[in-house]
């Protein structure tokens, strides 16, 4: 009896001990990460298989991934001439381990084939080195002059992949090209590809043309140009080349901008010295006026989700930042930081308002939450200002110009404030716009 | 009599488990006092499990067929035509400007050098992805020696080990900034590693992290996290004190605070 309980009461031992010994396994390890080191992700692209080896599509494609992943800041594209293997076939995983070797935490593979039909096919696969899989696999037929394009989506989709944010590459710029004395400039409309690539004159440079805007859903242009001496709002239709005048108002039209949705144009309009915003229905042509201030209510640009305007006015004494309901209502300030702060511009993802802080004789670019807070400054030039957003909200460009007049410049930097590069322009480059992703 | 035989061979029987148990585990865990005891509950839903997945998944694919498993079918016309206004002297400039696409590798003389490097590279890789190097890695004993012995507390025996592995995972953690609502982008997995410090398995994202695992940045967020941990192996940590570094519970990459600067 007595070795019975004995025999029990080392069985409770034995479970307590266990219990005790499993307490702390349960307590593992906890590490909690919140310091890193921001750096671009390593991507190895090498040039894409062509059926005739040294076609030059295979170059070309991974040429401009290259550079537009790279141009972003965040990824880090390796020199090919690193590489310890060419991906043959790039339906067969890739040697991961050769990969790893390099550095290589991304690689993209991929193939440029002429078909019959003389569409040009393009695949590639993106791969995860480390986890060993395939993150994307995509296909493209296209007309073989196309090529440039594809490449931009191309780099679109591997920054959609990796960042998990819409790319921006397959976009174009348009803005002012100006060229000439400066005492006499020639101020024509343009249009780049977001990398620089396919300039384009829309105007000959007989008018002045100022502030042009791009459509958010299509690639069409509002602009402010003086034909006949008098601003007006012209809207141009890149994929027709036709040019409509918005409308024959009496008075001075500024600022023109579209509305997300695209069916509406808000803008300044300047009445007996008073300038107030209107918004005009592009179906019906109806237009509404939104403020009645006395003071100059300008540059308005409405939130993504079409709800509100953001814009700026002196009422207060000087020049700040206002948001309105889309309907007029409800205005409130909301930059208090100091100096004088203008042309804001909604973020395409709804979370910032990028403006330009001028204190002093500097202009910087800025910014900061719908609500004012969270100001910061991304830029530390002379005069930098008239920001416009990528269409994924991650991007700014904006106009620089530089000290005694030596030129102005088109730059862009990112939005954490990093990335600061200088946008390829022919010649002088003034008042950037951002378009869409191209459909 | 008979209750009381009963009441002791059933406490015979789960003695006797316990200590097979615990023995079976000893084998594997290398005399480790501690029986490792995996409680948390994985993630289902997250995309990151699936890249997770070892590779031969991918295999099948290798027949000839078209690769792509989602075709993006492209506007064939693209570019809109440019307007006819003004299209000439700009062409010009685009040619001008349109210089060929980067630099393309013509380093077809320098093959030999590049094969030099290859097999060099290679047998460096092996050496490193061998896991029979724990030698090497049981240098980094520093630590062990101020560790406070006899508190008992296991948070103050890990403290060291937690600080070597972030002073490590610095390093190489790039944080998804830039992406809107930090505060939803915090990511925990669960970690094993071997006695040389490498990654034993791949990180299994935990389910308390994955609110969000259909987003796409929280997929691109896990996926840095998961990078890191891979990147930064092998992890030098005391090798005699294996038992408390095996498993890292909650390896949690926290950006809020490398948010916007």
């Amino acid at each position: 009896m007595q070795n019975a309980l004995r025999t029990i009461g080392a069985g409770i031992l034995v479970l307590l001990a266990f219990v005790a010994l499993i307490a702390p396994a349960s307590a593992a390890l906890r590490v909690d990460v919140t310091q890193g080191n921001i750096q671009p992700l390593p991507i190895a692209i090498p040039d894409f298989n062509t059926a005739e080896p040294g076609e030059s599509a295979g170059q070309n494609i991974a040429g401009v991934v290259r550079a537009d992943l790279g141009r972003s800041g965040i990824f880090r594209p390796l020199d090919p001439k690193s590489f310890l293997e060419q991906a043959k076939d790039i339906n067969v995983p890739p040697g991961f381990a050769n990969w790893r070797v390099i550095n290589a935490q991304a690689l993209v593979t991929g193939q440029a084939l002429m078909q019959p039909d003389g569409r040009l096919r393009v695949d590639f696969r993106l791969w995860d080195i480390y986890g060993e899989t395939q993150m994307l696999g995509l296909q493209y037929f296209t007309a073989p002059e196309n090529w440039r394009r594809i490449a931009h989506m191309i780099s679109d989709a591997i920054y959609q992949r990796i960042t998990g944010e819409k790319g921006y590459f397959d976009t174009r710029i348009v803005f002012i090209s100006e060229s000439g004395p400066l005492t006499n400039r020639r101020k024509r409309l343009a249009v780049i590809d977001e990398d620089g690539a396919n300039p384009i004159f829309l105007t000959r440079g007989d008018y002045l043309v100022l502030t042009p805007r791009f459509n958010p859903t299509a690639q069409m242009i509002a602009y402010l140009s003086y034909i006949g001496g008098k601003p007006r709002v012209y809207l141009f239709d890149l994929e027709t080349g036709r040019q409509q005048m918005l409308g024959d108002f009496p008075n001075m039209t500024f600022s023109p901008r579209f509305s997300p949705n695209g069916n509406k144009v808000v803008m300044t309009l300047e009445k007996n010295g008073n300038s107030d915003i209107y918004v005009m229905d592009l179906r019906t042509r109806a237009v509404t006026r939104l403020t009645t201030d006395p003071a100059i209510d300008t540059s308005p640009c409405y939130s993504p989700d079409g709800s509100q305007i953001v814009f700026e006015s002196d009422r207060g004494g000087a020049q700040q930042i206002y948001v309105m309901n889309a309907d007029g209502s409800n205005v409130r300030r909301i930059s208090f930081g100091g100096g004088k702060n203008g042309t804001p511009v909604w973020s395409p993802r709804g979370d910032l308002i990028a403006f330009t802080k001028q204190e002093g004789s500097t202009f910087r670019i800025g910014v900061m939450r719908p609500d004012g807070s969270g100001e910061r400054l991304l830029t530390n030039g002379w005069e930098d200002e008239g920001p416009t957003w990528a269409p994924n909200g991650r991007v700014l460009m904006f106009g620089r110009t530089l000290r005694g007049g030596r030129g102005s410049q088109i730059w862009s930097i990112d939005v954490t404030g990093r990335n600061e590069q200088k946008v390829i322009t022919p010649g002088d480059a003034s008042d950037p716009a951002w378009s869409p992703l191209i459909q | 009599m008979g209750v009381v035989g009963s009441l002791a061979l059933h406490g015979a029987i789960i003695a006797a488990t316990l200590f097979t148990f615990s023995h079976r585990l000893d084998i594997i865990d290398q005399s480790s006092p501690v029986v490792p005891v995996d409680l948390v509950s994985l993630s289902a839903k997250t995309n990151v499990t699936a890249t997770v997945r070892p590779a031969p998944r991918i295999e099948p694919q290798v027949s000839p067929a078209p690769p792509s498993p989602a075709p993006a079918p492209v506007p064939v016309q693209a570019p809109p035509p440019q307007p006819e206004s003004e299209a000439t002297p700009p062409r010009d400039a685009a040619e001008a400007i349109e210089k060929p696409p980067t630099a393309v590798p013509k380093a077809r003389p320098q093959q030999a050098m590049k094969d030099e490097n290859k097999k060099f590279d290679v047998d460096n890789v092996l050496a490193l992805l061998n896991k029979v190097a724990p030698a090497a890695s049981r240098t980094n004993a520093r630590t062990a020696e101020r560790t406070v012995r006899g508190i008992g507390d296991q948070n103050a025996m890990t403290a060291d080990l937690q600080a070597l592995l972030l002073s490590e995972i610095r390093a190489c953690w790039s944080p998804p900034v830039g992406a809107p609502h930090p505060e939803d982008l915090v990511v925990d997995f669960d970690v094993f590693l071997n006695p040389d410090g490498s990654v034993a398995r791949p990180p299994q994202l935990l389910a308390q992290s994955s609110s969000s695992s259909g987003d796409p940045y929280f997929r691109a967020a896990a996926e840095a996290a998961r990078r890191a941990i891979y990147t930064c192996a092998p992890y030098k940590l005391p090798g005699d004190r294996y038992s408390q570094w095996r498993e890292i519970g909650d390896f949690r990459f926290d950006p809020r605070q490398m948010m916007g600067d």
